[in-house]
């Protein structure tokens, strides 16, 4: 399907992921906060780079017809499992997990990738087996191609990416037509595997649920650190903010990984209230438009696409936010479009090219 | 996608009501989102604001410099000196662990410390301490703030200090801090009135922090002048609010940096020549006593000497004191609670501090009142032998006991008038002049009369020298008595009291102010170690205080002259005018009328005031000090102040004394008590402008143990005053 023209490309979902990857380099440049490491990492250069490179990706994208993506989805998923599989016997580790893989000229994340393509997969699988929607065996079929996708994320481990993918999963379970009556069932379920999953987690993951859940006072300097300083830089920003790289809690870096997980904090520090919630009206302006691509696709396939990468962002946009607020557990899940991460940034970019060409496509005859 | 089958318009492919639903869920958390943000940034955004700012503000206090103590000639009594640290501050180390542990390795051949001690998981990081080696101290430091300065060894010698500062260009990160340390050149001589000082204490800390005090860093003053005048010592510290970063790194200053005022500085009224010669008078008579009697006889004694015209104290030995250069760091427990344990009482200023019996000495008192009172006139020859039998009452109709009252000259003087009563120091004498003998003296001046004349002389009160350890003393009535002893005053204990033995309780200055009172014709000077405050450019800062030692702020009369003014505002009427020196009249008894008159001047059941005051006649000194005069020409101190070039006159006393450590030696033998030496004595005699009392316990006789102190402490004045004479000094 030749892309006849681009009357229907969503100007206003790529100007709006524009605003918010130039606003989130600017927050980094004001986040790097004469920190030595980050200067060398070139953490700003570096996010300009890869933003620069996922436009050319998304034009690409766009171009191409997204039912390509089917065939290259389960390739996706071979190179996938083979990347983790070296990132699990030779990746870098940081903070006690490998998630990086070093090909040279940049350390990238599998597991970024491996979003994606649970996203393509799944849209395949439920847009072929719309016959047996609802059945028992369509939901554990699918539940199977999440499941090895997700094995060696677990093992890194990369508790939150595989939580990612199984929401996705959830999310395009229910998109394609799972009852109500189903729904609370696999949600209790859910619910008691968490629970019973617990002691099998890595001891710093168990920690960080038990210091959210049960937050020790004492602590000051301790577990609670990062999280209480997030509070504190949130805080002090008051209605309009202590002013672009002006935030005492982000330049003097009282506030840790300012400028990836706890980006948002240094927004709200420095751009308060008003600054913050104008961030978060484009972000959830982006996801609006990711779900009325979702709507006007023209296939399950698309519409699916879409739907899945719309739960994507907002869900990690959930969790990261949440993060901040201290209203969920300290997780290392980025701020879509906004923090520091080549991979993220790479395959969210990826996404929106391809809900691009969902959109570009949706109407079949062009009068 | 063919064109035969065209779809213009479709339904979305999706049940439209699961896409609705993702925009609830999507709304729902921006919805809560919202409401948190508002909650802390709008609702909680102050609280919040001011952790952030307080995690980057930090403030430095920036230390005073305590002021000095001078003596009257400048010379240094009490300064600050540099003890040097070793610091590191972690941050400025190089980068290079192989470096770091060099560095360490070479500076541990200048410490104490060993390069590894102790663990880091358990043992805590002490500034100075020794429980960890330096590597540790170090690693500590580094992890914990590493901008702080760790002090790994304080108080290291001047050498060590300058290769360290040598060295510290080769050793990044390690220097040498200077902490201001007191340091009194003069030592054990003078520590008996400068004191010491000690850290704040934990009762004071909430108070003196409020002013920018620094507890565990900053000290004040714990006894002498450098406790009473601590306020005006101690300056005010600075400070510096600064913004610092994560790894404490001063950046810059956020407020107007408020830089310390140094404390103001005290001009002693002490010469410290004399004190020196004093001091070693003192010793040597001590020394000689306690060698001829082979044992340690007398274990304190006590020389002040003061100008009687102006009350500047000259010199003041306390024997023994302590060395008070042992307190400058830090207070060492042992050597504080020797100096506690120890019944000399070093820690305690006796010259203003002891309670002791005055003996003889009190019969100056008697005198001035006997003679002001014409219990006695001039010329009047009363008859003085070894002894007399009085009646003992203890109320007016009983019958009594007889009791016998011994000279100390137990042959008598057979007849003496009343300059020869004084020079001799007879007994028999003044007991008949304070208690009244038959028909020879009608009526004595009697217990009540006695205590208006000691008050009227300094005695029984705070005299408000400048020294924190004064008291008072005593000098008892009838009343005292009924409550602290539950008898009945008694006519012996007048006879006693008008020798000043029994109840009567003096210190060495009131012995001294006595004696320099009548000296100076009635005028009592008020005693004072201070001549001026005097702030860093040597400019004369007015003081004044308040009888309480308070001070009050100054302010001036139409005259221009310097008073004190309580918080309102209000002119304080008794006030110590500190500084400008200015020669304090407390009063002059042939003008202000200070001698209280009773109805029943004996004092039988209890002292009955009248509403009249009166005066002392100006001629009644005179012949006291013609028979303190004529005590040096030919009485009691003839032998001790004989080929004095100058002419002087005294009056010695031979307290009987029994207390505690008498006791305990088994001393207390009943009509032969042990004996405490004192000699008080002016000089010269027609414009006195010294006067010296010498104080030894258990010395035995006044003028042979205390007499020779007070005769080389005035020789030794003279002296002095002539080598500045002939140096051309005022």
């Amino acid at each position: 399907m030749q892309l006849r023209s681009w009357r229907h490309f969503d100007f206003l979902l790529f100007g709006a992921m524009i605003v918010l990857i130039v606003f989130g380099i600017a927050m980094i440049d004001s986040a790097v906060a004469g920190n030595p490491e980050l200067i060398e990492a070139q953490a700003v250069e570096r996010q300009i780079l890869f933003a620069v490179f996922g436009l050319g990706v998304i034009f690409i994208t766009t171009l191409l017809d997204y039912h390509l993506w089917i065939t290259i989805s389960r390739v996706m998923f071979v190179v996938i499992i083979f990347f983790l599989g070296l990132v699990a016997f030779g990746g870098e580790t940081a903070f006690g997990a490998q998630r990086w893989l070093d090909v040279g000229f940049a350390l990238i994340q599998p597991s970024e990738l491996a979003k994606l393509t649970a996203i393509l997969l799944l849209a395949d699988y439920f847009q072929r087996n719309k016959a047996g929607a609802g059945t028992l065996g369509w939901v554990f079929r699918s539940f199977l191609v999440v499941f090895f996708l997700t094995i060696l994320i677990l093992l890194q481990p990369n508790l939150s990416t595989s939580i990612v993918i199984y929401v996705i999963w959830a999310a395009l379970l229910f998109a394609s037509g799972l009852s109500v009556r189903q729904m609370i069932v696999f949600g209790i379920l859910a619910l008691v595997l968490a629970a019973v999953a617990f002691p099998f987690l890595e001891e710093y993951q168990q920690q960080r649920v038990i210091q959210f859940a049960f937050p020790d006072p004492e602590a000051r300097f301790g577990t609670s650190y990062n999280v209480t300083q997030a509070l504190v830089t949130i805080g002090s920003g008051g209605w309009f903010g202590l002013g672009y790289g002006q935030g005492p809690q982000v330049q003097l870096r009282f506030l840790k990984v300012r400028h990836s997980d706890f980006i948002f904090a240094a927004t709200a520090h420095e751009f308060g209230l008003v600054g913050t919630l104008l961030m978060l009206a484009v972000l959830f302006f982006l996801i609006w438009r990711v779900l009325r691509a979702a709507r006007l696709a023209h296939d399950m396939f698309g519409a699916l696409v879409c739907y899945g990468v719309a739960t994507w962002i907002l869900f990690q946009t959930l969790v990261n936010i949440g993060m901040n607020l201290n209203l969920m557990p300290v997780t290392g899940l980025p701020l879509p479009f906004i923090s520091h991460g080549g991979s993220s940034l790479l395959s969210l970019m990826l996404s929106i090219g391809l809900v691009e060409s969902v959109v570009a496509r949706h109407k079949m005859l062009e009068f | 996608m063919s064109e035969r089958n065209p779809i213009p318009e479709k339904p979305s492919v999706l049940e439209p009501w699961r896409i609705t639903a993702f925009g609830i869920v999507a709304l729902f958390i921006f919805a809560v989102v919202f409401v948190r943000l508002f909650s802390l940034q709008i609702l909680q955004g102050d609280e919040w604001l001011s952790e952030a700012e307080n995690n980057r503000t930090e403030t430095i206090s920036l230390p005073t410099r305590r002021g000095v103590i001078y003596d009257r000639n400048g010379i240094i009594l009490a300064r600050n000196i540099a003890s040097y640290n070793i610091a590191i501050t972690p941050a400025n180390l190089p980068a290079d662990p192989g470096e770091v542990a060099e560095i360490i390795r070479q500076l541990a051949e200048y410490t104490a410390l060993p390069i590894h001690r102790g663990d880091i998981e358990v043992d805590p990081l002490v500034q100075c301490g020794e429980n960890l080696g330096l590597a540790e101290m170090v690693e500590i430091g580094t992890s914990f703030a590493p901008f702080q300065p760790v002090l790994v060894e304080c108080d290291v010698s001047r050498e060590v200090a300058l290769i360290i500062q040598e060295k510290s260009a080769e050793w990044p990160g390690v220097s040498i801090e200077i902490e201001p340390v007191r340091d009194y050149p003069t030592g054990v001589l003078t520590s008996t009135f400068i004191g010491y000082l000690g850290p704040i204490p934990a009762a004071l800390a909430e108070a003196l922090s409020a002013e920018g005090f620094v507890p565990n860093r900053d000290k004040i003053g714990y006894a002498g002048l450098e406790l009473f005048f601590d306020e005006v010592l101690r300056g005010s510290n600075g400070q510096r609010v600064v913004e610092v970063d994560v790894a404490g790194e001063v950046l810059r200053d956020i407020a107007t940096v408020d830089q310390p005022v140094s404390g103001q500085n005290l001009v002693l009224t002490i010469d410290t020549r004399l004190q020196q010669a004093s001091d070693a008078i003192l010793r040597n008579e001590i020394e000689l006593w306690n060698q001829y009697f082979g044992t340690l006889r007398i274990s304190s004694a006590v020389v002040i000497a003061m100008n009687p015209q102006t009350g500047e104290i000259l010199a003041m030995v306390s024997y023994p004191s302590y060395e008070n250069n042992r307190f400058a760091r830090f207070i060492p427990q042992y050597y504080y609670e020797q100096l506690l344990a120890d019944l000399t009482y070093p820690l305690l200023n006796k010259a203003v501090g002891a309670q002791l019996p005055a003996g003889s000495v009190f019969k100056l008192v008697t005198a001035v009142g006997a003679l002001n009172e014409g219990i006695i006139t001039p010329e009047q020859v009363i008859q003085t032998p070894g002894l007399i039998t009085v009646t003992e009452s203890f109320y007016s109709n009983d019958p009594g006991r007889a009791r016998e009252f011994v000279d100390w000259n137990r042959e008598g003087f057979g007849s003496l008038n009343f300059v020869g009563c004084l020079a001799n120091s007879s007994n028999v004498c003044f007991y008949k002049l304070g208690g009244g003998y038959q028909d020879e003296i009608p009526e004595g001046v009697g217990i009540c009369r006695l205590g208006t004349y000691a008050r009227a002389l300094g005695y029984d009160q705070f005299l408000g020298i400048e020294l924190p350890d004064e008291t008072n003393g005593l000098v008892p009535d009838p009343t005292w008595k009924r409550i602290n002893q539950g008898e009945n005053w008694s006519t012996g204990d007048t006879y006693i009291a008008g020798v000043g033995q029994g109840f009567v309780i003096s210190t060495p200055l009131q012995v001294l102010v006595s004696a320099a009172t009548i000296a100076n014709d009635g005028v009592l000077m008020q005693p004072t170690m201070v001549r001026e405050v005097v702030d860093g450019d040597g400019n004369v800062v007015p003081v004044v205080m308040d009888d309480e030692g308070n001070l009050l702020t100054v302010g001036y009369d139409a005259s221009g002259n310097v008073i004190g003014l309580d918080e309102n505002g209000n002119v304080v009427d008794e006030t110590n005018v500190v500084s400008p020196f200015t020669p304090d009249v407390k009063w002059d008894l042939t003008v202000n009328p200070r001698i209280q008159n009773y109805e029943n001047p004996s004092g039988i059941g209890a002292c009955r005031e009248t509403d009249e005051l009166t005066t002392v006649e100006p001629w009644v000194f005179e012949l006291v000090q013609r028979g303190m005069r004529t005590a040096v020409t030919s009485g009691t101190l003839l032998e001790q102040f004989e080929g004095l070039t100058v002419a002087a006159a005294g009056k010695t006393g031979t307290a009987e004394y029994c207390d505690a450590v008498a006791l305990e030696k088994n001393l207390c033998i009943p009509g032969n008590w042990p004996t405490h030496s004192w000699t008080v004595a002016y000089a010269p005699f027609d414009n006195p402008e010294i006067v010296v009392v010498a104080f030894l316990y258990n010395g035995g006789e006044g003028a042979s143990v205390a007499g020779p102190v007070v005769r080389r402490v005035l020789e030794a004045y003279f002296e002095l005053k002539a080598i500045d004479a002939s140096l051309g000094a005022p």
